[in-house]
């Protein structure tokens, strides 16, 4: 399988049970929810996806009975909390809405530390956690403990607002659009950070989103949902982007779902290619010698570390006139780390000089590159792997 | 995408300090309105010091007949003030409240209609037809008037309070009293303010108007000065009233500054 989130991270234990749950607003004739049941399990992101008005939101705010549901049931780690405090109910789940909500009169700080200020934890206890949290968002406590959110740009603040939800270290979190108030880039960016962040917390997540290929990237599941909240299908990106369960599924995802199925996988699931390297005090012979060694037209130039600085190829050398490797050729663009979908590294690499795509570890180190070729087999790959365990289905049950 | 948040995190502190800059006056922004009121005080002492004063004029125009008026006047503002501030807050509270929406309309259209009523018509009617007269007549008449910018003010900062801040505290678990005293009240204090501010100059030249009802204040030197036709008394009640009407204004608008919580 290509995703590795899907079969890793999930028990299969029920975290979220929803139990034929309806909504009818006043004055309305018809049901917002009508009458849903579903499951999300332990550790899982669950991408709650549709058209506007299917009744995606109100599905996720009577999980937290920001909106109480009219009829039916919501069972949490195996309690029915349909009645219980909802104001106790609402600090064992992180809260994330488009709009960040940050208080503007508080600091960061003072934002995260909301909810362990509500359950009433210690002062120092609080702080710990506080500094904790904004390392795990990438924001240096020292410098944003104490801002206020208006100095944050937008992408800053969003990063606040998950780290505040995640304040009270809840198993469960809903997000409503988090990221759709965020330009493209970093969005996506957020995005990338956000799953990384689950890989360490493992929170079980019900995710909104209008966006069909934000649901695919972050989705473990996805429901696709139709008016009413009616359940259109329920199952892995994978077997939505291959197997429609009907035309309104088929027509949401629209066209393009092989490029979408891009989105599923990440640089670090497939094999990276070779690329010739040269250290950054090597001769201009050994360049040019590494250079007939392969049919490649440029060599890349590593630090001591095995971090990318150049690239360079035959006609920089002789150019070179004594000049050092590091000085001479292009910059080693594009770079990628292992997390980004092979959509990323696609598009990355459609624009890039030698078109392949640079991939570095975290701490930056060179580990090899990707090519349109890797991501053609890619494709060629995910859909036999689709077809056949469709097939598999069908000997199971004749 | 190699340093995923090295652009976005690194927002220079500079910001910090301009940030800071813009909402706190400077200290000599601060020094500029006592040191006027200050000069206007000596030029008027200057001047009456070099008129040649009658028995009428020395009888009012003496040091403590003017101390006491106005000493007189600063409690008529003061208590009106406080009163108001205790019955229009809560009420503001109350009629943001959900619970109240179907009567909000009406009342906002009558408390503006209460608004165009001259205060002195209040003063007359307390003071003809309940034969209420003296420092508490006043009061009400004052406090009456007042609560209406401090209320509607009230109102308007609760209400302009971003919704997206009240869901978020809902939604980590806020109890609906924690939301308004941690959420709403905090974010709308530069509104309530600036209504409380309104409201006390208001009250400062409201405050002349009840020495009709034998309440006292600087609207008796006005007012002997009008009877015996003495330009001079006249002049110097006016300015008084102005005078302390500044100043309470100026020192209003410290305490907004001081109060408006930081980050807004």
């Amino acid at each position: 399988m290509t995703s590795p989130s899907v079969d890793s991270t999930s028990s299969d234990r029920v975290m979220i049970h929803l139990d034929q749950l309806s909504k009818r607003f006043p004055g309305q004739h018809d049901n917002a929810v009508d009458e849903l049941t579903m499951d999300v399990r332990e550790g899982e992101i669950v991408v709650l996806v549709g058209p506007s008005g299917c009744g995606k939101t109100t599905t996720m705010k009577m999980i937290n009975r920001i909106i109480e549901p009219t009829s039916g049931r919501i069972v949490l780690d195996g309690e029915d909390v349909t009645r219980t405090d909802p104001d106790q109910l609402r600090r064992r789940i992180g809260y994330v809405i488009q709009q960040v909500g940050l208080f503007p009169h508080l600091t960061v700080g003072d934002n995260i530390a909301t909810v362990p200020t509500l359950l009433g934890w210690s002062r120092d206890r609080t702080r710990e956690r506080v500094d904790e949290l904004l390392s795990m968002v990438n924001m240096p406590p020292e410098s944003f403990r104490d801002r206020y959110p208006k100095q944050l740009s937008g992408g800053q603040q969003q990063r606040i607002g998950v780290a505040r939800a995640l304040g009270g270290d809840p198993a469960v979190m809903l997000m409503d659009e988090p990221f759709g108030a965020i330009d493209p880039i970093t969005r996506d960016r957020l995005q990338n950070e956000f799953l990384r962040l689950q890989s360490e917390v493992r929170k079980t997540i019900v995710f909104v989103t209008h966006d069909i290929d934000e649901a695919i990237k972050m989705g473990d599941r996805i429901a696709i949902l139709q008016e009413g909240s009616r359940i259109a299908q329920y199952d892995t990106p994978e077997q939505i982007l291959t197997h429609p369960a009907n035309e309104f599924v088929a027509s949401f995802i629209g066209r393009g779902a092989s490029l979408k199925r891009l989105n599923l996988s990440r640089v670090a699931d497939i094999e990276l290619s070779p690329w010739p390297t040269v250290g950054v005090d090597a001769s201009p012979e050994e360049a040019l010698q590494a250079l007939r060694a392969t049919h490649h037209s440029a060599v890349l130039v590593l630090d001591e570390s095995g971090r990318p600085r150049r690239w360079v190829g035959a006609e920089d050398v002789r150019h070179a006139g004594g000049r050092p490797l590091d000085q001479v050729g292009l910059p080693p663009e594009p770079v990628v780390e292992p997390e980004v979908t092979l959509s990323d590294a696609l598009n990355e690499l459609l624009t890039a000089r030698y078109s392949v795509t640079i991939v570095v570890n975290r701490q930056g180190a060179f580990q090899g590159v990707v090519d349109i070729d890797q991501i053609t087999d890619a494709v060629r790959t995910m859909r036999r792997t689709a077809v056949s365990r469709a097939r598999a289905g069908l000997d199971e049950n004749p | 995408m190699s340093a995923p948040t090295s652009d976005d995190t690194t927002t220079q502190p500079a910001v910090t300090e301009e940030y800071h800059a813009g909402h706190r006056r400077s200290l000599a922004g601060y020094l500029v309105m006592p040191g006027v009121l200050a000069l206007a005080c000596l030029v008027l002492y200057v001047y009456v010091s070099q008129q040649e004063l009658d028995s009428i004029e020395a009888r009012s125009l003496n040091a403590a007949t003017l101390t006491g008026a106005l000493w007189e006047h600063v409690q008529l503002t003061a208590v009106s003030t406080v009163l108001t501030l205790l019955i229009a807050v809560p009420l503001g509270i109350v009629f943001t409240r959900p619970f109240t929406r179907p009567i909000r309309s009406y009342l906002i259209t009558l408390l503006t209609l209460g608004q165009a009523v001259p205060t002195i018509a209040v003063l007359v009617l307390l003071a003809v037809v309940f034969l209420f007269l003296g420092f508490w007549a006043a009061i009400v008449g004052l406090v009456l008037y007042a609560i209406i910018p401090v209320l509607l003010n009230t109102m308007v900062g609760l209400e302009q309070v971003d919704k997206a801040v009240l869901e978020a505290g809902r939604g980590m678990g806020m109890a609906r009293f924690t939301v308004l005293r941690r959420l709403e009240l905090p974010l709308a204090v530069p509104v309530i303010l600036a209504g409380v501010r309104t409201a006390l100059v208001i009250n400062v030249g409201t405050a002349t108007l009840v020495t009709y009802i034998n309440a006292g204040g600087l609207g008796d030197v006005i007012v002997a000065g009008l009877s015996t036709n003495r330009v001079t008394i006249q002049i110097v009640g006016a300015a008084l009233t102005a005078v302390l009407a500044l100043l309470i204004d100026y020192l209003a608008g410290i305490a907004e500054d001081l109060l408006r919580p930081r980050g807004l």
